[in-house]
């Protein structure tokens, strides 16, 4: 990532009110990892996996405080059983970041089934999500991904691609 | 039936019920919140401790009571947040240990209710049962100093005490037998009902808003 995506990223969330962060770390967000435990206004927690780290974030969203889930997209494969029970069991939302491993652009062949899975499942789980390519627009779309998710009280996803993070 | 019975539970034949270590913990509870896991033990402890029924969180998927209630901990760490797990939700998420020795919250406790089964779907056995998984060893290798097996209800009582005035993680794995309460009263409400009365408490009892208003727009 470019010093001005990862500003953006971390302005998008403190634009939005999140100041907790679980991540698991990745390769495509490698530069964000650090910034993020650098940063003041932003606890950072490092999990084992995605789904324990969607289900602390459930948790700091009853604390009433705002959460993030940073990882790679393959970490939404991890996370989704503790997103359904969260999310369609008892309405408590989770908001994500994930880079878009496999997309266009992916020059590794373990990586492509990220690709391939992570908008369909995104859709069966009827999570609304927003693939962005281009730092203007990342911090509107986490604003906008925390709101949608506040006024639903359910999962979104914000998903980093092209430039942003190759 | 003592055939995987260990040396420990042998030297106290009566395992502890479940049900009678919630008695002894809920009068120690006030301002906590908790974070319980699923099956009979929501209706015992929402019997045991009625005081703390606004305060208290069922969640339903296994490995994820203990993160949530971390969670908790971690945005209102000025209040002392208990999550009440179990053996088959801790052996799903291991790493959660590891998570807590190193984020070290200073106001969690978790009790692991170690009955040896997966109670709730008639009782087939998790990995405890044999005798030879430890959980508290487990956590107490994951680098949790304070990880503690209690195994009559003076213990726990005491362990409780101490896990609720203590500045780091704090593990209590109890063992319980298999039974069940069946005599008490089951809940009625879902997961929703269930997390707006613990949001509307957690708003009330910190004057904050989680769930705020509709815009008018």
């Amino acid at each position: 990532m470019t010093p001005h995506a990862v500003e953006a990223v971390i302005a998008g969330l403190k634009a939005a009110g999140v100041s907790v962060v679980c991540y698991l770390p990745d390769s495509l967000f490698k530069e964000l990892y650090p910034a993020l435990d650098a940063d003041p206004d932003i606890r950072t927690i490092r999990v084992t996996n995605e789904g324990e780290g969607a289900a602390i974030c459930g948790g700091v969203f009853l604390s009433g405080k705002r959460a993030a889930l940073v990882m790679e997209n393959s970490g939404l494969r991890a996370a989704i059983e503790p997103l359904a029970r969260m999310g369609m069991g008892a309405g408590i939302p989770v908001i994500m970041l994930m880079s878009y491993r496999g997309d266009l652009g992916e020059n590794n062949w373990w990586a492509v089934p990220h690709g391939m899975t992570m908008e369909p499942l995104l859709e069966a789980m009827r999570i609304p999500y927003r693939v962005i390519d281009e730092a203007a627009k990342v911090k509107r779309a986490i604003e906008d991904a925390v709101t949608w998710s506040y006024a639903a009280y359910y999962h979104s996803a914000v998903a980093l691609t092209g430039e942003l993070v190759r | 039936m003592s055939a995987t019975a260990t040396p420990e539970t042998t030297a106290t034949p009566e395992k502890m019920k479940r049900f009678d270590c919630m008695r002894v913990l809920a009068p120690m509870l006030k301002s906590e919140l908790v974070i319980l896991s699923l099956g009979a033990s929501v209706d015992e402890w929402y019997t045991a401790a009625p005081h703390m029924r606004e305060a208290s969180l069922f969640q339903q998927q296994l490995g994820c009571v203990t993160p949530q209630a971390f969670g908790l901990a971690v945005g209102l760490p000025h209040r002392r947040i208990v999550s009440l797990d179990t053996d088959g939700g801790m052996m799903f998420n291991l790493g959660i240990l590891a998570t807590l020795a190193n984020e070290r919250p200073r106001n969690l406790l978790v009790v692991v209710w170690d009955n040896e089964c997966y109670q709730s779907i008639g009782g087939p056995p998790t990995h405890t049962a044999g005798g030879r998984v430890d959980i508290a060893k487990i956590a107490a290798g994951a680098g949790i100093e304070e990880a503690h097996t209690a195994r009559t209800l003076d213990d726990f009582e005491a362990l409780c005490r101490r896990g609720l005035a203590a500045d780091g993680p704090f593990v209590i794995v109890a063992k319980v037998d298999r039974d069940s309460r069946r005599d008490i009263r089951r809940k009625h409400s879902d997961g929703r009902e269930d997390k707006y009365i613990f949001v509307r408490h957690v708003e009330a009892t910190e004057g904050i808003v989680i769930m705020g208003p509709s815009e008018h727009n």
